[in-house]
């Protein structure tokens, strides 16, 4: 046999030709240092992805099933792990469902202090979206700077809520959980300079995020419609659709901003959306604080929380911007201290499964961390 | 608040398809609907604008016997939330997939569905399980599945008797 | 000095960390090798291959489907090898202590050497906690 062979290889000129196969399966996750806990199964042709399949689940905790076995007062605690890049956002979609079901208003001052918590975290969130999109795409320093000025939002949260990273359910039922500090008001601006700072920095053009971005992961409008995209994802793709502004919440009709658009759909333009997205977080903060009123931070019924206080019969479908695009909340109640049945929607849902796997393919191997992090994912929120 | 839009819209699907449509409060309608009717009525709003399938979500009613599914559909166009609600027999829980109307993006939130409530969606293709590896109870997010004791016989040591499950 | 803790002696020069996390994780153990807390300075470098690492971090709840990874990585490692867990929910399953699927002591499923506690542990619990790894490696036999 092994004679045989050899006489073929060095004699005849057909067996030149390399026996391997280009087609072979890739997969991307979970234990990729860049792909969180998720995986993405992708069928490769040499250097091009000719499919791709996304393989969730090792975040799946049922949280919805977790959720129709507390009161809302354990809920308030329970939604910020939805998604640990914000979990302020996520607070105030739990808050504002239970508000609608029981037909509370909170005071005018909690709604403003509410604005700028989530405001500030929708800042955070940038902030780690645009480090992690760094570390894709080979620019180290971005993500140590990026990861350096999140700490400074940070310490806002720590003197407000209590804990750096989960305010363990500072926006409850019925507005906020305790008054602002002392002070507090003049440490957010000094901490917004700090932000306008990073985000000079993130302005600067820079070659290689430039080079492996642009171009890369092209998604057009009616893909984005289809596919179910929300968020900053929809709006680079050339489609304003903001829920702050065109279904507000708390006092998001009071305060001027803009949203931004951009047409091209490709990985820097997302980036691109990424900081015009915060600059303008950084207006609603300043002009919040600025319209700040006095009063009270929550209703007087829910001031003391009670154990078993009933949530009124009813249904409600509770729609947010988050960092990432619309997050709702679909709760249900039939009477009792429990909600019947909670249904969480999150962004990531759609981007990471559907969104992810269609421009995933006909994709080169090498831009899959661009095109993966330019989406701002978070699996938390997609498994639930 | 005004709902003038809301109501123009409730009456053209009343002369349109005759089925009743309410509104809720600005921005908010409410259509109840038979399932035989839920395509014709989809098909119909979709060519209306309603365009963006924000979310599906099913509600496990065990004393009435029924799942009722909910579809929260957004406007970008008018700017208003259309949900569409139809409710299936318990014992036969299948209806039809809206894939060929919102695409992709209906077709995912069935597939959660199928794996967590075990509703079927004829015409879906793609219903694998999406979670849930190497499952061996019902459908986790039925109400008649007694997941804590499932949970406890599953993790909890027994004979240990700090790590006894603890709930009322 | 025996043999072991001559071998011992070199993770204790710089730890090379592996990092296996949940989502809580994330949120605070990159913020480490960001530029506030900066883990390098005391020796301590993330790598991408647990091949290469002493140190496996386990933060979070792991899922049925993340633990059977989890133990993949952790039998990937070359010894001796430490496994630090990070947050209440790998001592006791935490806020989810009644999910069902998700494991509740990490312990049962691979061998933990240090439990840092807390929701999730700040960055200076996890310092303090590297800290007591090179004591913990002198000791261990």
């Amino acid at each position: 046999m092994t004679r045989k062979m050899r006489g073929n290889m060095f004699t005849t000129s057909e067996s030149i030709e390399p026996a391997i196969d280009t087609n072979y399966d890739l997969y991307f996750g979970p234990a990729h240092p860049g792909s969180g806990n998720f995986g993405v199964k992708l069928k490769v042709d040499g250097e091009v992805i000719t499919s791709a399949r996304a393989d969730p689940g090792y975040l799946h905790r049922g949280f919805e099933k977790l959720m129709e076995y507390r009161i809302p007062l354990q809920n308030a605690v329970l939604s910020d792990r939805l998604c640990v890049l914000e979990p302020l956002n996520w607070n105030l979609v739990h808050a504002e469902a239970v508000d609608e079901l029981m037909g509370v208003e909170p005071p005018e001052r909690a709604k403003y202090i509410r604005v700028i918590m989530a405001e500030l975290s929708r800042i955070q969130s940038h902030m780690i979206w645009y480090g992690v999109f760094c570390i894709g795409t080979g620019f180290e320093s971005g993500f140590k700077i990026a990861f350096g000025y999140r700490d400074y939002i940070l310490d806002i949260f720590e003197l407000i809520t209590g804990g750096r990273v989960y305010p363990a359910g500072y926006i409850c039922p019925g507005g906020v959980r305790r008054d602002l500090p002392e002070g507090a008001e003049e440490r957010i601006l000094e901490t917004l300079k700090k932000a306008e700072e990073m985000i000079r920095f993130e302005e600067m053009e820079n070659p290689t995020l430039l080079s492996r971005s642009k171009g890369v992961g092209v998604l057009k409008s009616e893909d984005a419609i289809r596919l179910g995209a929300t968020g900053p994802v929809i709006r680079a793709s050339g489609i304003a659709m903001d829920v702050r502004r065109d279904d507000p919440y708390e006092v998001y009709d009071k305060l001027d901003f803009e949203v931004p658009v951009r047409t091209e759909g490709d990985a820097y333009a997302r980036y691109l959306i990424g900081i015009e997205e915060m600059k303008q977080s950084v207006k609603i903060v300043r002009q919040a604080i600025d319209k700040l009123p006095a009063g009270e931070v929550i209703v007087p019924e829910l001031r003391k929380p009670k154990l078993n206080t009933k949530i009124p019969e009813g249904e409600v479908y509770v729609r947010n911007e988050i960092a990432r695009g619309e997050a709702a909340i679909h709760m249900v109640s039939n009477g009792s201290k429990y909600p019947y049945r909670v249904k969480v929607r999150g962004p990531d849902f759609l981007h990471m499964i559907p969104l992810l796997e269609h421009l995933l393919e006909g994709a080169q191997i090498a831009d899959v961390p661009a095109i993966y992090w330019s989406l701002n994912i978070c699996p938390a929120d997609m498994d639930r | 608040m005004e709902v003038v839009v809301e109501e123009r819209i409730v009456k053209d699907i009343k002369a349109n398809l005759n089925i009743a449509g309410e509104v809720k409060r600005s921005r908010r309608i409410l259509i109840t609907l038979e399932k035989e009717d839920l395509l014709k009525v989809s098909e119909w709003i979709k060519g209306r604008g309603f365009e963006h399938l924000s979310a599906i979500s099913v509600v496990d009613w065990l004393e009435a016997g029924i799942y009722e599914i909910t579809y929260h559909v957004w406007s970008q166009e008018d700017k208003i939330l259309i949900t569409l609600k139809t409710s299936i027999n318990r014992q036969k829980a299948v209806i039809d997939s809206v894939i060929s109307v919102w695409d992709r993006s209906a077709g995912i939130h069935e597939r959660e569905l199928h794996e967590l409530f075990g509703v079927n969606f004829e015409g879906n293709p793609d219903l694998v399980p999406l979670f849930l590896e190497d499952w061996e109870g019902p459908p986790p997010f039925r109400k008649d599945f007694n997941w804590r004791e499932y949970t406890g016989e599953k993790y909890y040591d027994q004979e240990n008797e700090r790590e006894h499950v603890y709930y009322e | 000095m025996s043999e072991k803790s001559k071998k011992l002696g070199k993770i204790i020069k710089a730890i090379w960390i592996f990092n296996w996390f949940n989502s809580c994780g994330f949120a605070e153990l990159v913020p480490l090798v960001g530029s506030r807390w900066d883990m390098e300075r005391f020796g301590m470098i993330v790598v991408g291959n647990p091949r290469h690492a002493d140190v496996l971090f386990i933060a979070g709840y792991q899922t049925l489907k993340s633990i059977k990874r989890a133990r993949l990585v952790y039998e990937q490692m070359a010894e001796p090898r430490v496994v630090l867990a990070l947050g209440c929910c790998t001592i006791t399953g935490g806020m989810y202590w009644d999910s069902y699927n998700t494991i509740k002591k990490l312990s049962d499923y691979i061998p933990v050497n240090m439990y840092i506690p807390g929701c999730p542990p700040r960055p200076e619990a996890v310092f303090e906690a590297c800290g007591k790894i090179f004591q913990h490696v002198k000791e261990m036999d």
